[in-house]
């Protein structure tokens, strides 16, 4: 088997309780193990409270893990400093659930998409403008989209733009949260289809999150079910498909089945 | 006699520039002790019906009609007087619908007060009654709480259990599930389902989420674009659907195939509210569409109880008239 792109072991993650005799909290992620291959896309599935967001926040080490290890690409991620932080985080892009909320309504396109590769230096001023109309050539957008405001976009526009900022810094893990939730369900099919092709033409490696079983069951190779912070089960698709161990799961996947059932 | 019964409803908001065409043409028959969805995506109107039903339109908004009726009453008229009493709505989000500085007591018993000439101890009493019927355990710890106490599936109860306390016959839920995980949406559509077996309560299901219509709808109406395309039997309307954009949606749903598969994408986008139509809404998207579909209002077709609109399919009802 080929070395994972990112690993995470036993990861224990908990929020700080307040009150001086309050007793400790029970961890929002308790013991989770799950591993990434390189070009593959890993789904975490999970309702609100699940862990599947904490469990994201301590990979991207935005809230400090109380245990376990996390290895992306070689690296013992959780053990980098602040400064090797900064650089190493250039390897992970992230795509968050509302690109309204995610991209800033002050900036024009062509800003957004600079920014990042402003912050990674070495690369010329007039540069920029070329390589931002790339980015956004590459996710189906005209270059003249560049002068405008996100809001003057679609919602499915607005994400493409977020996933070409995410993908600006050529990342090893593209990072999802909930990216089709806010969606319509037409658009949702655009964007679905898009990170199909990203994944077969770039063999770009993601980390796909969302309460939505059946989205990410489309789109992914392995699936993670998480609840009450631990995974409750873990596998192939089609093995989780077909042969759900855990009644959760079931209900997961048979929700708005009674019409297509009956209709047989 | 259909508890609602809406022929060519339209609405105009004014706007400066002209109008906006809200609704275009939007037929709907609700039958009494059903669940009817009313199916679309964003902007497709289905809010604006809901308002239009509860008399809540902005100020200036033209209303045409050929019929619009609520039990035999023509709603432009009473609307605003049957709101809360016959006619209750059940919104997306029960945190935002419930004020987070009253307790639950405070909040059903000022609908209850409001509807009825009850002293206080039966007020109580009938409290408790309807938390139960909405299958709370513990209502009268519920009775003492405020809103942030209580989970999301118990804040939509409670907000169920308000709409009940009114004593409307029609419940107008707005994406009732949406704010919720998969599986407390699916207790309170079970919720639902029972209240209106239970009750004899007619319910309008709004929503895009077809899984919802799936588990609980009788019959479901499709909107784009303002308009009403298909309306049927739920069943027939998810696996049998006539209409090319009915067909569009559910073959794009991320289920529709198997997993890795590419999805079947709509290619571009809703008309703007503003832009007169003079054909089918959806030809510009439509891949069946033929150059008359543009020009003139696509005619009405039918199957059993199964209706469409659209110049291209035809039902095996209208091929002796062809």
């Amino acid at each position: 088997m080929t070395k994972p792109l990112l690993e995470v072991r036993d990861l224990v993650v908990r929020y700080g309780s307040r009150g001086l005799f309050r007793g400790q909290p029970r961890p929002a992620v308790s013991g989770v193990s799950l591993s990434l291959a390189p070009g593959q896309t890993l789904g975490v599935v999970g309702e609100s409270g699940s862990g599947k967001s904490s469990l994201l926040r301590a990979i991207l080490r935005l809230v400090p893990s109380e245990s376990g290890k996390v290895v992306l690409d070689g690296q013992d991620w959780l053990a980098l400093s602040p400064r090797e932080l900064r650089r190493a985080r250039q390897d992970i892009g992230v795509v968050a659930q509302n690109p309204f909320l995610s991209l800033s309504p002050r900036m024009t396109i062509a800003e957004i998409l600079a920014e990042p590769l402003l912050a990674r230096q070495g690369l010329a001023r007039r540069g920029l403008q070329d390589r931002a109309a790339e980015l956004l050539s590459r996710c189906g957008l005209p270059a003249d989209f560049l002068p405008r405001r996100a809001r003057e976009l679609s919602g499915g526009q607005a994400q493409r733009v977020a996933i070409a900022r995410a993908l600006a810094l050529d990342p090893k893990l593209l990072v999802l949260d909930e990216p089709t939730s806010a969606l319509d369900i037409s658009v949702q099919a655009q964007i679905l289809n898009f990170l199909s092709d990203l994944k077969a033409e770039s063999g770009l490696s993601m980390l796909f999150v969302t309460h939505n079983l059946k989205v990410v069951a489309h789109i992914s190779d392995h699936l993670v079910v998480m609840r009450n912070g631990e995974v409750l089960e873990q596998g192939t698709t089609a093995e989780l498909m077909s042969a759900p161990r855990h009644d959760y799961t079931h209900r997961l996947f048979g929700f708005g089945m009674r019409a297509r059932q009956t209709a047989v | 006699m259909a508890l609602l019964d809406i022929r060519a409803l339209s609405v105009d908001l004014p706007a400066p520039g002209g109008a906006i065409h809200a609704l275009r043409r939007v037929d709907l028959t609700v039958t009494r002790g059903t669940i009817h969805g009313l199916i679309g995506e964003s902007g497709c109107g289905k809010t604006m019906t809901a308002m239009a039903l509860l008399g809540l339109l902005p100020r200036g908004a033209d209303i045409g009609a050929e019929r619009f009726l609520f039990d035999g009453m023509a709603l432009r008229d009473v609307a605003s007087s049957l709101r809360g009493r016959r006619i209750a709505l059940i919104s997306q989000d029960p945190a935002a619908a419930l004020n987070p500085v009253l307790t639950i007591r405070r909040q059903i018993d000022d609908v209850l007060r409001a509807h009825h000439d009850l002293p206080r101890v039966a007020r109580d009493a009938r409290a408790v009654e309807l938390l139960a019927a909405t299958g709370l355990p513990d209502p009268a710890r519920v009775l003492r709480s405020y809103p942030h106490q209580l989970s999301g599936g118990m804040q939509q109860r409670v907000v169920i259990a308000q709409a009940l306390a009114t004593g409307a016959d029609l419940l107008i839920a707005d994406e009732p599930t949406t704010a919720l995980d998969v599986t407390i949406g699916a207790q309170v559509l079970a919720l639902l389902r029972r209240l209106v077996q239970e009750r004899g309560l007619t319910i309008l299901m709004i929503t895009h989420d077809m899984d919802v219509v799936a588990e609980v709808c009788d019959s479901a109406t499709v909107l784009y674009a303002g308009t009403s395309v298909e309306d049927g039997p739920m069943s027939e309307v998810l696996t049998r659907p006539r209409h090319p954009y009915t067909r569009a949606l559910l073959a794009a749903l991320p289920d529709a195939g198997p997993p890795g598969t590419r999805l079947a994408a709509i290619e571009g986008r809703i008309p703007p509210p503003f832009e007169a139509i003079a054909g089918c809404a959806f030809a510009p998207r439509c891949a069946a569409a033929q150059a008359e579909c543009r020009l003139r209002p696509p005619p009405e077709r039918q199957d059993g109880q199964h209706r469409w609109t659209c110049l291209v399919e035809r039902g095996t009802d209208d091929q002796a008239a062809a």
